[in-house]
């Protein structure tokens, strides 16, 4: 489903990224942890098109995609979930999700008189706020929501837009306690659907729940690659966390 | 009531109703791209100067129709747009504001400079009233109602661009561009449009501008002009269709009573740019948080 090979990327002389490779099979929930600057989000980043590489190959449903612009890699069914909220908090919650559905046809269509979303439209963006009890605010900004709330209207915008590889970013940072059990519900509800998900997280306990592979980033190199149990047992992430003193 | 009907249907008045209809397509398509797209174009009085030319040059020099030097002038500005936008829309925000000042200001020197093509400061006279068919549109209540049409249809399709799926695009490449590419937005081809449609409407509003005053020099075109459109779009609230409307109105007419006060004309025209300066600075400090929102990044 998706393949990176040796991904290269540096900020000036910075490396961030060191050759990076991994494969992800399709329907796979895979979790990413590492310490800050890790290179975590610079990977998601890569992966969206959000950042150029240096070197290296990104397949996607077996289509070359470092060369395609984001909202190309968005059409050919990658979706992001951004760390600090991707909605548009300016607009309300329906025109959130129309404009994922809306993606779907021509920009120049979207000029035309008879262009303005049709009922059919409304009702299919309706019945997704509905999956994450929200179609009774349909109308409201998107600013009003609670950060709970935010990450499910963009989880699920991310669905309307009919993605297959999720790439979520720390799903459940700015998220109440209360709310976590509702965003872990939605991404069961992805698992479900067969989508490929990754999922940077901090809380190894969190991404447990889903995961059955889970890949251990260190600066721009990926340390583990592993099931959960067998990545919680070993030494070298205690080393990587709180360096070697405390591993020995 | 005879003496309000007599004063509404005065040559005045329908001066008046002609200048708010001409700056109704300039303001609402700097809408398009300033205010739905937040981008800071300075490049939108020379699409209306070139509009402006466009038109006195062909029907003065070439005597061709109304049809033929409106579509020109509408082609020319949009096409000004798109090798300008190809170059500018490149740019981040701060930077493009830079580069369409640059290319507004490299018109303004060709309309001054370039002598054998616009006459430089002297300017083009003698441009003829529109025809169409058997009908001439030298009364200025048929000019005003030719206009309206246009107004009409430029604010019907400002207003689906606006409210409908490519307003929804260019709001959300405003608001955040990299959530907006990855939701499926093309962000430059959105912005192009939006630049290339802004100026095709600039050009337009030229041509009737042309065709109103039978003359135009680059003193029309100025920096001053420029910033007088971005205020009527700032106080209308940047964004807003009917704002744009009201501030429009409000601002084309607000100098007119100036007209009455017992004053020597030397003094009317600074009072007009002081009056409209004090304006944008006091919505510009009041709206200070809401005018110019910080675009999000990842």
């Amino acid at each position: 489903m998706l393949t990176l090979s040796d991904l290269v990327i540096s900020f000036g002389a910075r490396v961030i990224l060191h050759g990076l490779s991994c494969s992800i099979e399709p329907g796979e929930t895979v979790g990413i942890i590492g310490p800050n600057g890790s290179g975590k989000t610079t990977l998601f980043n890569a992966i969206s098109g959000l950042v150029p590489l240096n070197s290296g190959t990104i397949l996607l449903k077996g289509t070359h995609v470092e060369n395609l612009h984001p909202h190309e890699r968005a059409h050919l069914g990658l979706g992001r979930v951004f760390q600090n909220f991707g909605i548009f908090r300016e607009m309300t919650l329906l025109e959130n999700v129309l404009l994922a559905l809306e993606s779907r046809s021509s920009l120049l269509r979207g000029l035309l008189p008879w262009s303005s979303s049709s009922k059919a439209l409304t009702e299919e963006a309706l019945s997704y706020l509905d999956q994450v009890g929200l179609a009774a605010r349909a109308n409201e900004k998107a600013a009003s929501l609670s950060g709970g709330q935010m990450r499910l209207l963009e989880i699920i915008r991310t669905l309307a837009l009919g993605s297959d590889v999720f790439l979520l970013d720390e799903p459940t940072a700015g998220v109440s306690p209360r709310m976590k059990d509702d965003v872990a519900n939605l991404i069961k509800k992805l698992q479900q659907l067969g989508k490929t998900v990754l999922i940077i997280e901090h809380d190894i306990t969190f991404i447990q729940k889903f995961c059955g592979r889970i890949i251990v980033l260190n600066e721009g190199a990926i340390v583990l690659d592993n099931t959960p149990e067998n990545v919680r047992s070993d030494e070298r992430l205690k080393e990587i966390y709180f360096g070697s003193e405390s591993a020995a | 009531m005879s003496a309000v009907l007599e004063f509404l249907t005065s040559e005045y008045s329908i001066h008046l109703v002609i200048l708010v209809g001409m700056y109704l397509i300039l303001s609402q398509s700097l809408n398009l791209t300033f205010g739905l797209g937040q981008l800071f174009n300075l490049a939108h009085i020379a699409s209306y100067a070139i509009g402006a030319y466009t038109t006195a040059l062909l029907s003065t020099e070439l005597e061709m129709p109304f049809f033929v030097c409106i579509t020109a002038s509408v082609a020319l500005s949009a096409l000004m747009a798109l090798l300008l936008g190809g170059i500018s829309l490149r740019l981040t925000t701060d930077y493009f504001a830079v580069g369409t000042l640059a290319f507004s200001s490299v018109i303004t020197a060709l309309l001054i400079n370039w002598k054998s093509l616009t006459h430089g400061v002297l300017g083009i006279p003698g441009i003829p009233r529109p025809e169409i068919g058997r009908t001439d549109y030298y009364n200025n209540s048929a000019f005003l109602g030719l206009l309206y049409i246009f107004v009409v249809i430029v604010l019907w399709l400002s207003y689906i661009a606006q409210k409908g799926r490519f307003g929804r695009s260019l709001r959300a490449t405003a608001e955040y561009e990299q959530a907006a590419s990855t939701l499926g937005t093309n962000v430059g081809a959105t912005r192009t449009i939006a630049f290339l449609i802004s100026s095709a409407c600039a050009g337009l509003a030229g041509s009737f501008f042309a065709y109103y005053l039978n003359y135009i020099d680059p003193s029309s075109f100025s920096l001053g002009e420029m910033i007088f459109v971005l205020t009527i779009v700032i106080i209308g609230r940047p964004g807003s269709f009917w704002g744009c409307i009201g501030g429009t109105v409000f601002l084309v007419l607000l100098p007119e009573p100036l007209r009455f006060l017992d004053l020597p004309s030397a003094y009317l025209g600074p009072l007009r740019q002081l009056l409209h300066s004090v304006i944008l600075f006091a919505v510009v400090w009041w709206k200070r948080d809401s005018i110019f929102p910080k675009q999000r990044k990842v």
